[in-house]
């Protein structure tokens, strides 16, 4: 009777530290669920350190980290939440759980925009033999990347040649068919000055650049057709090429513009209609 | 009633004690937990969280070591002014007295207002009694910051280490003489030779630019002139002026850049010098 009720009690007091451990942990998610990233990080900070305290560091270290992780990912301190993802992966009890903080690692590099981190973190997933049974989820994040290096068209690629993401497939293929080629806008605009402009939808700018190439095109041959050889290379070179050269200019910069503005829609789209996951 | 049943009941009423009170058994807001989170919260370089540790336990407890790094943590983000203030409280009755009295003199000596700093280092009764010296060092180094003469160099060069004193010198006197342009020199020689002052500021490329497009602009004048082309003439001529007084301004322009650069890149070496030196100062840290 009394070895039970020994027993009993070294449950009891476990039981009770692991509550109390359990209630911080608790108190910790809510921060994080109501976006008080700064509190939430104090709580799982707190948490882990009392953890570590009664030798319970290895229950929650992984945990902790990668919550500490997702806060400062909320807050928009990706270089601090990467950190954080690092040692959870590191802290991993399996496989998956450093899968899970891998991938995490792999967002906030695509977010903070050093895709090349990205890459090399897939990389080292993919050539991991732990990891492969996940080469969809692997081939969905390199999806991500590439549409993050606004190259589309390896994403759509990606997607459709595993299967991936019908969502996904359809908004990459939507934006290939709607973005400008910048090569035709330049090539066209060397062909008839100001035709680029055009086909990117600048009609005013294109057809006043068309103008002017004529107009000052005009002066410079009339110029070399009178012998005012002087006249003819000031012309040439102050005026008419400085505006075929720009037309040139304007039409690849506004082919780019105009595809900055389809692709910024599109990831507003994968922002506020897309269900799948995202970084 | 046996003695078995007697135990058996006291264990009972101990375990309902046990689960009854197992929250605030484990209470980490208690004054003593948030001192020990606070103290690895420090140790990690989280100051703005550990303010708020410190700062809950300061509120029920006095503790002078908890207070110094609930200073030091406005310090180390460069929150000077309120580390001085929040050091000044530890002026008495401390046994970190000394340190916080050095910590609070650096505290001002980094905002930066050098003349308060000066006004403060001769206040006796601020003075740290085992920094005294340090005090004094750090004043020194405020004039060197500015750039300002002293009057008796000796005893001013005497506060620094004499294994530095050769080189405190000579950035002291690079502070005072640092190797300007002169903004009259650079435009006397652009007016005379288009372009010369900005060799002479250094800006070669630009220099040669305005000598080619002043000379050019200015040849077709009078090669127009020469013609009888009179409007064309007129025409390169007013150019030729324009480029030319834009020559000589661009040039005192540039003296003035120059100047500008020199003195950033002087204070910035003499910033880098004490500061990787943490300014002679003692490691002042508290464990």
């Amino acid at each position: 009777m009394k070895k039970f009720l020994l027993i009993l009690l070294i449950v009891v007091n476990a039981i009770s530290a692991q509550n109390s451990l359990e209630f911080l942990k608790a108190k910790a998610d809510s921060l994080y669920k109501s976006h008080n990233y700064f509190d939430a990080i104090t709580e799982y900070k707190r948490l882990c350190f009392f953890a570590e305290m009664s030798n319970r560091l290895q229950e929650y270290s992984y945990y902790c980290n990668l919550m500490i992780g997702k806060s400062y990912k909320g807050g928009a301190r990706f270089d601090d939440a990467v950190k954080y993802f690092f040692r959870a992966a590191l802290n991993a009890n399996d496989a998956n759980s450093e899968f899970i903080a891998k991938i995490e690692m792999v967002k906030v590099n695509i977010l903070r925009g050093t895709l090349p981190r990205a890459s090399e973190i897939i990389h080292e997933m993919e050539e991991d033999a732990r990891f492969l049974n996940k080469k969809d989820s692997l081939l969905y994040w390199k999806a991500w990347i590439h549409i993050f290096d606004e190259d589309w068209e390896s994403a759509y690629q990606i997607l459709k040649e595993n299967q991936l993401s019908y969502e996904m497939q359809r908004i990459c293929r939507n934006v290939i068919e709607e973005k400008y080629s910048v090569t035709f806008a330049k090539t066209i605009s060397y062909i008839v000055p100001g035709s680029g402009l055009i086909y990117t939808g600048n009609y005013l700018q294109g057809l006043l650049s068309l103008g002017y190439n004529i107009l000052f095109g005009y002066f410079t041959a009339d110029a070399f057709a009178a012998e005012r050889i002087f006249d003819g290379m000031a012309n040439g070179s102050l005026l008419w090429l400085r505006f075929y050269r720009g037309s040139i200019q304007a039409a690849e910069k506004s082919a780019r513009k105009r595809n900055k503005e389809i692709f910024n829609r599109a990831l507003v789209y994968f922002q506020l209609n897309y269900d799948g996951a995202k970084p | 009633m046996t003695i078995n049943k007697l135990i058996v009941i006291f264990l009972l009423s101990f375990l309902q004690l046990r689960l009854v009170a197992q929250r605030t058994d484990f209470d980490f807001y208690s004054p003593e937990n948030r001192l020990k989170f606070a103290n690895y919260l420090y140790s990690t370089n989280d100051f703005l969280r550990t303010l708020d540790e410190y700062k809950t336990y300061l509120k029920s407890s006095y503790n002078d070591t908890a207070l110094f790094k609930y200073a030091d943590c406005f310090f180390n983000m460069e929150r000077y002014e309120e580390a001085a203030a929040t050091f000044k409280s530890l002026f008495f009755n401390s046994s970190l007295e000394d340190k916080a009295k050095l910590k609070f003199y650096l505290s001002n000596f980094l905002t930066g207002k050098f003349d308060d700093f000066r006004k403060l280092a001769q206040y006796e009764v601020y003075q740290p009694e085992v920094y005294r010296d340090k005090v004094k060092l750090l004043s020194a180094i405020s004039y060197l910051y500015e750039g300002r003469k002293v009057e008796d160099t000796t005893a001013f060069f005497e506060v620094f280490p004499d294994s530095n004193k050769a080189e405190v010198k000579s950035l002291y006197y690079l502070k005072l003489n640092p190797p300007f342009k002169s903004e009259l020199q650079a435009g006397l020689l652009s007016a005379i030779i288009p372009g010369a002052g900005k060799i002479y500021t250094g800006n070669i490329s630009d220099g040669i630019t305005s000598f080619i497009v002043t000379g050019l602009t200015a040849y077709l004048s009078v090669s127009a002139f020469q013609h009888n082309h009179k409007f064309r003439g007129y025409l390169f001529a007013g150019i030729a002026a324009a480029f030319y007084a834009g020559n000589v301004y661009g040039s005192v322009a540039s003296a003035n850049i120059y100047n500008a650069k020199i003195s950033i890149e002087i204070a910035k070496k003499i910033k880098f010098y004490f500061h990787s030196r943490n300014y002679y100062l003692p490691d002042l840290t508290i464990k």
